[in-house]
């Protein structure tokens, strides 16, 4: 049977290599997925993600285990990267947004699923807009919805994950999603 | 009407809410179009957002585990300054000169009480040239000067 996140952890903690070593194949694509939809640049969540791999190493003594494994490793990531917008917040003045590091707009990501090249181009036209409308959420409203829609986490572990009340994650998502459904509505 | 269930409507599209609070929702929503219509466009919304947020770029997940180790060792490797080894020759030399400071210190300090500096000899001389002046002959600190002009004298006649 496979070892639980949770006893990984406390094998690190004993300074176990080949749990680490684990514990990063499980995460890494989770980590770095979330640490670019946050900072929305490849090379920063590849070595955001990295270091909060490194802190999990150092602190992998003070997981107590109280809750969820994937949630306390969630709380350094997200606070690293929040860390580190905050700093490169000056930054953001003279690079736009909606462009990502290899030149390509949200709507170049996109699958194209859809049939009707007219209905295509109008959801394409939605998602980029609500794509760039997830951008300019206020960092912790934008981390509230990430984490909720990428990780499909409760309400509960979001606000373990925010260091906040629950009441507060569901203020976030709410004010975060009706700016959201304004920029559909205008679409 | 109750309150509209703003901040419920996404714990209670993902069936987080409580039976209680799960049931006074979905009544609500049976009585208000608009917080149904709402709850609607959320559904939506959180449907689309997955697609809209988008995939980053491909990562070698070999050579970021790779990167990921090299950063490790490199932080091991920074010892803080103050655990790092030090050469024993540049630790006896630093011992023996805090040695010699505290040594040197304590004799300046058990030194010092005996000191008498060229400006307290000075003032000593002209005690009694203090007390010819008639504006500060009634200080109370006087009658003290001459005691203490004549300490000497006062310890060699209680000695005898």
């Amino acid at each position: 049977m496979e070892p639980s996140d949770e006893a990984l952890c406390e094998r690190v903690a004993r300074r176990d290599e080949a749990a680490f070593d684990l514990l990063v194949s499980r995460f890494q694509e989770r980590a770095y997925r979330l640490a670019w939809s946050i900072l929305r640049n490849a090379e920063d969540a590849r070595d955001i993600s990295q270091e909060a791999f490194i802190r999990l190493y150092q602190t992998a003594g003070s997981f107590r285990g109280k809750s969820k494994f994937s949630t306390w490793f969630y709380r350094i990531l997200v606070n690293l990267c929040l860390d580190h917008k905050r700093k490169h917040k000056w930054w953001k003045l003279w690079v736009r947004d909606d462009v990502d590091d290899r030149g390509d707009t949200i709507l170049d990501r996109q699958p194209a699923p859809v049939n009707d090249p007219v209905d295509k181009l109008s959801r394409d036209e939605t998602l980029k807009a609500l794509g760039s409308a997830v951008d300019r959420l206020a960092p912790r409203q934008r981390a509230a919805v990430l984490l909720r829609v990428q990780e499909d986490m409760a309400t509960y572990d979001i606000a373990r994950v925010l260091k906040c009340s629950e009441a507060t994650v569901r203020v976030h998502l709410h004010r975060a999603l009706a700016t959201l459904k304004k920029t559909v509505e205008k679409h | 009407m109750a309150r509209h269930p703003d901040t419920d409507l996404v714990p209670y599209l993902r069936g987080e809410l409580p039976p209680a609070e799960r049931e006074r929702v979905a009544r609500h929503l049976e009585e208000c179009p608009d917080c149904k219509q709402d709850t609607e466009l959320l559904r939506d919304l959180l449907g689309n957002l997955a697609h809209a947020i988008g995939q980053p770029p491909a990562v070698s997940w070999a050579r970021y585990r790779a990167e990921l180790r090299e950063k490790l060792e490199a932080r091991r490797a920074q010892v803080r300054w103050w655990r790092r080894p030090m050469p024993l020759a540049l630790s006896a030399s630093l011992a023996g000169a805090l040695l010699l400071v505290a040594v040197w210190g304590g004799r300046e300090l058990s030194k010092s009480p005996d000191s008498i500096g060229p400006d307290e000899v000075v003032i000593g001389r002209e005690l009694g040239l203090l007390q010819e002046f008639r504006t500060v002959e009634r200080l109370d600190l006087l009658e003290d000067l001459e005691v203490i002009s004549n300490l000497d004298r006062l310890g060699s006649e209680r000695q005898s």
